[in-house]
């Protein structure tokens, strides 16, 4: 089977084609397309998987580009960590699938809408088989695109337009890093094979400098791509696409693939102490101050965008930590948990027409279903002991604790309080106490819709338990198999830590509780509303105007100073060169005289002339 | 079989159209239009047919062609004959890709300017057709006396074509061409009779040859000065900074059937006599200047990118984005390793399919909307969904997405120059950045958001118009995915230049 897993990422292209080529004709039935091609994929990635469990890694290359004597490959690979992958974002991007096809009923462009998340699943199962980093970073390039025409999908809409724009320019940024990074590697080891950078790290080939620039430089690219500070501010505008595309790109699959590309090329980076910290220090760094964002947003959609820049945080903490299966584990379980609150919110959405939760409240009993599954996934990420963000997040404490990063880990816990308080905030708020909106025509969401949540709801509780201190370290043992660059399957952590994780979850639900569900604390008592530091939290730590003021404005400025030496410096150079040529026939022409005189002497000294040079030279001019 | 005449039909092929078209009434213009889309075909099919004897494995030297055309008798006790020059065609695998790549957008041009020339078809078939007569020559010839005459022959028609067709400074933007390109001619020419006079030759490969023999009669600053004096006559036509303005104003004033042409092929000439002829005559010089070609190029790359993000018009973006994207041909070459030079030829291509896709688009808007101003143009992914798809598909190829031909250029020159310049290389890399910044800026703002006015009865794109746009996207997609369609003819020149270089 595993040899075969190059067809994976194939179905939802052939998804992509029928439908850009067909769609129109296709109309409703478009959605079909998408969805039995997604279960194709998810059903060869699930085989794949089982079939990785018990057999060694699959790798398959063929040349894909000479220059002179150098080959450059393309090919596939499956190894433990790829599996996961192509499980995960197969299965997210069916469920999604079958889920806009209640959500999008209706839209001019639906068969559009199925194409863009067929080329996007496509590009992002490309990108986790990609068995070299050239072709990680085609694909990488690939589910940007596909990000930014979903992101930009409601085109019209000038929010939309700027969106897409930004996160494409942003995550370009990044994008450049993991270029230069990626070819200067590529001359350290003649090869973009993943295999031959780790040998060559393994040897000590590259020196140590070397080592710490490549990384730190492909760590940009991730930031970019992650939503990491300071590269961030992309992923909360992101959320004016349609909203099962916030659940599958900019929650699950795409957002993470940051975290998977360090965790792909976790060996380079373990090679190098400095690059570690650095990730560590992002990640503990955007894990607080995203969540510190959270706090007091009131649309949906943006409070849960903060939620996954600080739980990608989280995951960069983890591996920046050395914690290979926590980081891993994590990324696993948040593309759960994570994806249903954004398919319960959509569904939210969906029932009331309104992001804003002040206008929402008391939908609890409205929406039988959405509710229950809002609160598990609101319970796993809150890290409530038995549901999966509780074992994956204490990984990453432990792993910060043990890493010996006690700061960073004292972030990460306070971090842990404000998830779980602005997690059950937007609960409070958008399902219990009085309806504060109109919500005559409420009702619960159809079956293609519930259905895909349900089955993630159930994966929210249970997918924790293939890693816990409990019941064996199945998955980490799996993902690490030996492997001594990976780390331990399984870090025993001392049994404080998860005490200390579940006092500060049930100490934010506390709060949260009672400041929005009792009102028995006042909402505004650690700030009011209009207080310096309810203003700042609100507009985002200003870091958007920041940008505005100095980068965006400097390379206005520059482009208009180029435009004034383009216009007066070159155009000159321009008016010069013509005045030559003029002032050349002027002089031509005046020559022209008429007088018989002026022609016999210019004849004359130009026979003198040659006469010279021919008594000079002998005759001939050598 | 006997193949030595197939470059002499391919490149005069065009030739049988003008005289058809010569004897046709003025006003037959359904008539016209087909004998002038015709007249490009034969071209087209045996540059298609060579690049299938290439990738059969068989020899491209089965086409040269080398017969005794002009001999100067000697002068005084000078051995006889002194000077000669032949008739030499011959097709190399880098010539080979610019015959194509020059065939089909002659032909797609062709398919535009029937589309959207509006008067005179018959003068206009004729000069366009006796340009494309000029291209292929100027591909193919083997000594530079035929290449310089090709070269000419470009200039004229397109000087008419712009002088003639083109919008409202037409005859303005026609004179800047002309004086421009007629300078970089004369200062060619006098690189040409420099060689000719001191090595007896104007055969390329003879004269490259002699140049490398240490005993020839050339000092190293006099080779030095006439690389120099190439890199200002090409730099022209590339164009290099600060050479640029007249290109601009033909970009945005010439028709834009002729723009796929300038854009997409002529421009190309301009970087083809710098790889062939600089670096293949002048490899030593070359080094010595390759770090002063990279700063050009990135202050190309920059400067294009930086211009365009701040146009309203167009046109104007994509005239800085071509001098941008002629930023990264410098940028390859002057890396000076496999994976450098080919990146430049890659985007020679590349940029040539690309441009004259963009600019067949802008073509079209034009015709519907009578603007090509960003601001004029807001939220037509309404009304011409097709077309605004291809614009931004188009827009992407621009923008080095990978997966397309731009990609591919972009990432081997940026390779190539990192091993060798890191430094500027890094600086370029800004560049990266910027592309996709003024691309999205001007594609966005013409497609996306509220439309800023109703265009009723605007239609999309249709009929015939969808093969000019169909099949520019599949070669870019082609080269983007299946590299070694372009890559697997070029090994062997690129073979040559690196012995040149030295290994």
């Amino acid at each position: 089977m595993m040899e075969n897993a190059w067809l994976i990422p194939l179905f939802p292209l052939l998804s992509f084609l029928i439908l850009l080529l067909f769609g129109k004709r296709l109309k409703e039935a478009s959605a079909y397309v998408g969805i039995l091609l997604t279960l194709a994929s998810l059903v060869f990635s699930i085989l794949v998987l089982f079939e990785r469990f018990s057999e060694p890694t699959y790798i398959t290359k063929f040349n894909w580009l000479t220059i002179g004597d150098l080959h450059l490959t393309a090919g596939f690979e499956v190894n433990q960590l790829n599996a996961l992958m192509l499980f995960i974002v197969s299965l997210v991007s069916f469920l999604v699938h079958t889920y806009s096809k209640g959500y999008m009923n209706g839209d001019e462009r639906f068969p559009v809408f199925y194409a863009y998340l067929g080329l996007f699943t496509f590009a992002m199962l490309g990108l986790v088989i990609s068995p070299n980093l050239l072709q990680t970073y085609i694909f990488w390039e690939l589910v940007g695109v596909g990000s930014f025409l979903l992101i930009g999908f409601y085109y019209y809409k000038e929010e939309a337009k700027a969106a897409a724009k930004k996160a494409f320019i942003m995550t370009r940024i990044g994008d450049v890093g993991l270029f230069i990074g990626m070819i200067l590697l590529f001359w350290e080891t003649k090869s973009f094979e993943y295999s031959a950078i780790f040998a060559a790290v393994d040897a000590g080939a590259i020196s140590g400098t070397m080592i710490t620039l490549t990384a730190i430089l492909i760590f940009i690219g991730a930031v970019g791509k992650s939503g990491q500070f300071p590269l961030h501010t992309w992923l909360p505008d992101a959320m004016e696409g349609p909203t099962p595309v916030s659940a599958l790109i900019h929650a699950a699959t795409m957002v993470a693939a940051g975290v998977y590309l360090v965790a792909a090329l976790f060996p380079l980076f373990a090679a190098s102490k400095t690059a570690l910290l650095t990730i560590a220090v992002i990640g503990a760094f955007t894990a607080i101050f995203a969540a510190s964002i959270g706090l007091v947003q009131t649309d949906i959609k943006r409070v849960l965008a903060y939620s996954t820049v600080s739980q990608l945080g989280y995951m960069m903490l983890a591996l920046g930590s050395a914690g290979y299966v926590a980081g891993v584990f994590h990324l696993m379980t948040h593309a759960f948990f994570k994806a249903l609150l954004f398919l319960a919110a959509g569904s939210v959405i969906h029932a009331v027409h309104t992001q804003n939760i002040e206008e929402m409240g008391g939908l609890w009993k409205k929406l039988k279903f959405t509710g229950p599954l809002f609160l598990i996934g609101t319970l796993a990420i809150s890290g409530v002991p038995l549901f999966s963000g509780f074992f994956s997040k204490d990984e990453i404490l432990i792993a910060a604790w043990e890493g010996g990063h006690p700061i960073l880990f004292l972030l990460a816990l306070i971090a842990a309080f404000m998830t779980a308080f602005y997690m059950f905030r937007l609960f409070f708020m958008v399902f219990t106490g009085e309806a504060r909106g109109d919500q005559k025509h409420v009702h619960e969401s159809p079956n293609n819709m519930t259905y895909p949540m349900i089955l993630l709801g159930v994966l929210a509780v249970i997918a924790g338990y293939v890693n816990t201190p409990w019941f064996g370290s199945f998955l980490g043992d799996w993902l690490v198999d030996g492997n001594p660059a990976l780390g331990h399957g399984h870090i025993e952590g001392p049994i404080w830590i998860m005490i200390a994780a579940t006092v500060v979850s049930l100490a934010g639900i506390y709060f949260a509780y009672m400041m929005y569900y009792k009102r028995s604390i006042a909402r505004n008592t650690i700030s009011g509303t209009g207080d310096t530091l309810h203003t700042i939290l609100l507009n985002k730590y200003y870091v958007d105007e920041f940008y505005q003021l100095t980068v965006v404005a400097f390379t206005k400025g520059l482009s208009y100073f180029l435009r004034f030496i383009d216009v007066f410096l070159v155009e000159g150079l321009v008016k010069g060169v013509v005045g030559i040529v003029q002032g050349l026939g002027r002089t031509g022409s005046k020559m022209q005289t008429g007088q018989v005189q002026t022609y016999g002497a210019v004849a004359f000294i130009g026979l003198a002339l040659l006469a010279v040079i021919f008594a000079l030279t002998g005759g001939y001019l050598r | 079989m006997n193949l030595h005449a197939v470059l002499t039909i391919l490149v005069f092929s065009p030739l049988l159209g003008i005289v058809i078209l010569a004897f046709m009434p003025k006003q037959a213009e359904k008539l016209i239009k087909v004998v002038g889309l015709l007249a490009t075909v034969p071209a087209l099919l045996i540059a298609i047919a060579a690049y299938l004897h290439f990738q059969w494995g068989k020899d491209l030297a089965d086409f040269a062609v080398s017969t005794s055309w002009i001999q100067f008798r000697g002068m005084g006790g000078v051995p006889e004959p002194f000077f000669s020059v032949n008739y030499e065609l011959g097709l190399s695998g880098f010539q080979l890709v610019l015959v194509v790549l020059t065939a089909v957008v002659a032909t797609l041009s062709a398919l535009a300017a029937a589309k959207f020339v509006k008067k005179e078809w018959k003068g206009y078939f004729m000069l366009f057709l006796l340009l494309e007569i000029g291209m292929l020559g100027v591909f193919t010839a083997e000594n530079l006396i035929l290449f310089f005459i090709f070269f000419e022959i470009t200039l004229i028609p397109t000087f008419f074509l712009i002088g003639k067709w083109g919008y409202f400074e037409k005859e303005k933007a026609a004179y800047s061409f002309l004086i421009y390109n007629g300078l970089g001619s004369a200062v060619l020419l006098i690189v040409i009779m420099i060689l000719f006079g001191k090595t007896g030759t104007t055969n390329i490969e003879m004269l490259t040859k002699i140049i490398a023999d240490p005993s020839a009669p050339l000092s190293g600053d006099l080779k030095l000065g006439l690389l120099i004096s190439l890199l200002i006559a090409f730099g022209v036509k590339l164009p290099i900074f600060p050479l640029h303005s007249w290109m601009l104003k033909v970009h945005v004033q010439a028709p834009p059937s002729v723009v796929m042409i300038h854009s997409g092929i002529l421009l190309k000439i301009g970087a083809y006599g710098l790889i062939r002829f600089g670096m293949g005559i002048f490899p030593e010089q070359f080094k010595t200047l390759a770090t002063l070609i990279a700063i050009l190029g990135v202050v190309n790359l920059l400067y294009g990118a930086f211009l365009a993000f701040i146009q309203t018009d167009f046109k104007m973006v994509l005239a800085y984005s071509s001098i941008s994207h002629m930023g990264i041909v410098l940028i390859g070459l002057a890396a000076m390793n496999e994976a450098g030079v080919q990146g430049a030829i890659f985007q020679v291509i590349s940029h040539g399919l690309i441009s004259a896709l963009l600019f067949f688009l802008v073509g079209v808007l034009y015709e519907r909307t009578d603007t090509s101003l960003i601001e004029n143009l807001g939220g037509i992914a309404k009304g011409m969904p097709i077309a605004a798809g291809f614009l931004l598909a188009g827009a992407m190829a621009s923008l080095g997405l990978p997966g397309m031909s731009g990609f591919v250029s972009e990432f081997m020159a940026f390779l190539g120059l990192f091993k060798e310049l890191p430094w500027i290389a890094a600086v370029g890399t800004i560049g990266i950045i910027m592309t996709a910044a003024y691309l999205l800026r001007a594609v966005l703002g013409m497609t996306y958001g509220k439309a800023h006015r109703e265009f009723t009865g605007v239609l999309d794109l249709r009929g015939v118009e969808l093969i000019p746009v169909g099949v520019l996207m599949l070669l870019i997609v082609l080269i983007g995915v299946f590299p070694s369609v372009l890559s697997s003819p070029l090994q062997t020149t690129l073979e040559t230049i690196m012995l040149g270089l030295g290994g």
